[in-house]
């Protein structure tokens, strides 16, 4: 099927639709969700950068429907509403996504702890990323505890999020399989 | 991990475009971004106006049950608490006969001086309905904007007091740029040796002092005061207590964000200046109050200026004012 021929198959079923947007929606509704103006701690902790977890797993499983400009989107979104400068996590997520998609066939054969630690690559390298920007914006090193902080935050819930993330996956499966 | 998983270089040719074209795109925009803002913000401002009442909403019971869960580790300690705030009511009796002995002598003395009276600085009060707590920014979302003259610059104070700055403001929401926070630069005073300071956060509780001009020693327990300087924020406005000797000390910030509920936005207006907010669309009205301030704020009145304020330039005007 060409091209042109999926995305005309894609749009014609809203449900098909849905299915092919979902892990782009749920890293949306992920960032919405890490980025509630809301701190449980009193802003003590830093809010964990939730969406890459999804950028990930789907980076990992599914990249046609995590596409490079998608994660530009989520990371875009994470900017936003996140109140810094733009582009920061927007560069970090792509140099994750960069990491993943090199090292897809590596990490896809991992589980368990395995996975974690790959989990903890990426994260680091799109902290790293939005750092070594931020640095280069502002002119001098910016602090890196809060951004250490908010690293081992993401990869403490990536457990948490690895079984609902399973099961959307699943679930994407199932709808793209009774539409096609 | 040496196997042949690890190559970095595949050559997949036009596949890689998208990639490379995003990551572009990435840097491009935050590079733009430090330099142009304003689009980011106006979506800000848009997003945080429609989200405001679902903020309002969330926050109350969130608020509700963080007392809940501080008031319930007091009860531990509520009996020697007790005791430390009736020694401290005490000695604050004492030192409020003192500072209204000496109010009246000031007062006497400006009369004597036939000195210019001290203008009042309005205010607007408002909720803080929302904070973020990112490792590149400290902001608050209050739910008062430019249709109550919430204008970009303001400061934002509590009873204890300054909290930080309005960088962006909707209609109905404004964002405050907190000392702590990143971009923060804000122009002090340090007394009783009156050295000025430039106050630099860095993302850490307490920001650090660059020192500008004067030679007083710097030491710990110094009192720290916002200067005026530039006409953006009222002057003597407490900020916190120095924590440290000579350049590179830090500040023990009096106002504590993450206790702030109620805050007032000063519109302090410098005379022969234009105000911020007059140099925005005139739709609302005066002095509105959105909350009930918490507590009154005493508000420290700035003194009249003899000369004309100094032109703000790069050396003492705080960052935030091009985010």
């Amino acid at each position: 099927m060409t091209e042109r021929g999926s995305l005309f198959f894609i749009m014609a079923s809203p449900v098909r639709l849905f299915g092919t947007m979902m892990p782009v929606l749920v890293a949306l509704l992920l960032v919405i969700i890490a980025n509630l103006p809301i701190s449980f701690t009193g802003g003590l902790l830093p809010a964990p950068a939730l969406a890459l977890v999804a950028i990930y797993f789907w980076g990992l499983n599914r990249p046609r429907l995590m596409p490079p400009f998608a994660v530009l989107a989520i990371g875009l979104a994470e900017d936003l509403l996140s109140g810094g400068p733009p582009g920061l996590w927007a560069t970090g997520f792509l140099a994750a996504y960069i990491l993943v998609d090199r090292q897809r066939k590596t990490f896809t054969e991992l589980n368990g702890a395995g996975t974690l630690i790959a989990f903890t690559g990426a994260m680091l390298l799109a902290s790293g990323a939005a750092y070594l920007l931020a640095s280069a914006i502002y002119l001098r090193f910016v602090p890196l505890p809060p951004l250490l902080l908010e690293s081992v935050l993401t990869v403490l819930l990536y457990p948490l999020l690895d079984r609902p993330m399973n099961w959307a996956d699943r679930s994407i499966t199932r709808l793209l399989r009774n539409t096609g | 991990m040496a196997g042949s998983g690890w190559k970095w270089a595949r050559g997949r040719g036009a596949k890689q475009l998208p990639l490379i074209l995003c990551l572009v795109i990435a840097v491009a925009t935050a590079i733009a971004g430090r330099a142009q803002a304003s689009i980011f913000d106006r979506a800000r401002a848009a997003l945080s106006d429609w989200t405001a009442p679902a903020l309002s909403g969330l926050k109350a019971p969130l608020t509700t049950v963080q007392n809940w869960i501080a008031g319930f580790g007091s009860v531990f300690t509520v009996y020697s608490e007790n005791a430390e705030l009736k020694r401290e009511n005490t000695e604050l009796h004492k030192w409020q006969q003192v500072a209204l002995s000496l109010e009246d002598r000031l007062r006497s003395y400006q009369q004597l001086l036939n000195a210019v009276p001290d203008e009042k600085t309005h205010f607007i009060t408002a909720r803080v309905i929302g904070e973020s707590s990112r490792p590149f920014v400290k902001t608050m979302i209050l739910n008062a904007g430019s249709t109550e003259q919430v204008a970009k610059g303001q400061a934002v104070v509590n009873e204890r007091g300054l909290l930080g700055r309005i960088y962006v403001s909707g209609q109905t929401t404004s964002w405050v740029i907190l000392l702590t926070d990143l971009n923060s630069r804000v122009p002090v005073v340090i007394e009783p040796s009156h050295r000025r300071a430039i106050l630099v956060g860095d993302n850490t509780p307490s920001p650090q002092l660059e020192l500008d001009v004067g030679d007083g020693p710097v030491k710990s327990g110094d009192r720290v005061l916002t200067t005026g300087d530039g006409g953006l924020l009222p002057p003597d406005v407490p900020v916190g207590l120095v924590n440290g000797n000579g350049d590179g000390a830090r500040v023990a910030l009096f106002a504590s964000p993450s206790s702030a509920d109620a805050v007032n936005i000063l519109d302090y207006r410098v005379p022969d200046l234009p105000q911020a907010a007059e140099l925005l669309p005139a739709t609302s009205t005066q002095q509105t109050s959105s909350a009930k301030p918490a507590v009154p704020v005493a508000v420290p009145a700035p003194p009249a200026p003899r000369i004309a304020p100094r032109a703000p330039d790069t050396a003492d005007i705080p960052e935030e004012q091009d985010r």
